[in-house]
């Protein structure tokens, strides 16, 4: 069981991904609408994982785990996004996250991504 | 090759991408009929509409009656959708349509990037763009979605 912060700046697919995690086991500790309040977030709540959407207003999500990994090195990312082209998908992993989920997904995808991450 | 040709491949390739993704994001049974050049200001009451940019430059435009975007949603997520979380699945609908474009099109040479969505609810009337090609996606039990591929 992790404690985690999802981010995503639409709001059902926050409650898709809270929903399949709760159920899973997992404790979600925060919900960020984009890249900047996801940054504030870490920093406050200190979540053992992270779920970071790309296409978001204000700060994308890319930037958003530069950001994270500035405070916090060993910090946990798994990407979720629509984006799934190879050059988005390196770019997010030399920006530091662990594993890269194209949506739409299935509960299965994220469960097995999160075992691999943690 | 001329500059008009390659255009018109692209657009073929973008075409052929949107429907490619339509298929692989929306789990129904359904249908593409057109395209058809669209003569005139695209009309809307209810869709979303995504940016694109880079190599090919212009917008994604999905839009259809509430009902379907929730029975699209229903059939994706297992669950009925209504009022903010209905505009936001429609949102998210056209961002994994259009992100699925974009990765299908890098496969052909082509590079973009897509814009956060925006919602459009009540009378919008969409213009200025060169070129809007029109393809109606009839899904079953569920009803149709028109898609606007509004070129720059």
């Amino acid at each position: 069981m992790a404690k985690v912060l999802i981010t995503d700046d639409a709001a059902f697919m926050r409650m898709q991904l809270k929903d399949i995690l709760t159920k899973q086991g997992h404790e979600v500790v925060g919900e960020a609408e984009n890249g900047q309040v996801a940054v504030e977030m870490f920093q406050d709540l200190q979540p053992e994982l992270v779920t970071m959407d790309i296409t978001m207003p204000e700060m994308n999500g890319v930037d958003a785990v530069k950001e994270i990994k500035k405070i916090n090195p060993e910090a946990k990312i798994i990407m979720c996004s629509a984006m799934g082209q190879q050059g988005m998908v390196v770019e997010a992993i030399q920006a530091g996250a662990k594993d890269f989920i194209v949506k739409p997904f299935t509960p299965e995808r994220i469960q097995e991504s999160v075992g691999k991450v943690l | 090759m001329t500059i008009a040709n390659e255009k018109s491949k692209s657009i073929t390739t973008l075409l052929n991408g949107t429907i490619a993704s339509i298929k692989n994001v929306v789990p129904i049974q359904h249908e593409v009929n057109g395209p058809q050049l669209l003569q005139n200001a695209l009309k809307v009451q209810f869709g979303v509409l995504i940016g694109i940019t880079g190599d090919l430059r212009g917008k994604l435009v999905l839009t259809g009656d509430t009902k379907v975007f929730g029975g699209i949603g229903e059939a994706m997520f297992g669950m009925p959708l209504e009022g903010e979380m209905l505009s936001s699945f429609s949102g998210e609908l056209g961002n994994m349509i259009a992100g699925g474009l974009s990765t299908n099109i890098i496969e052909s040479g082509i590079k973009t990037d897509i814009t956060a969505p925006t919602i459009m609810e009540g009378s919008t009337s969409l213009s200025g763009y060169e070129k809007a090609i029109h393809l109606t996606a009839a899904f079953e039990s569920v009803g149709e979605l028109d898609i606007y591929l509004l070129v720059d």
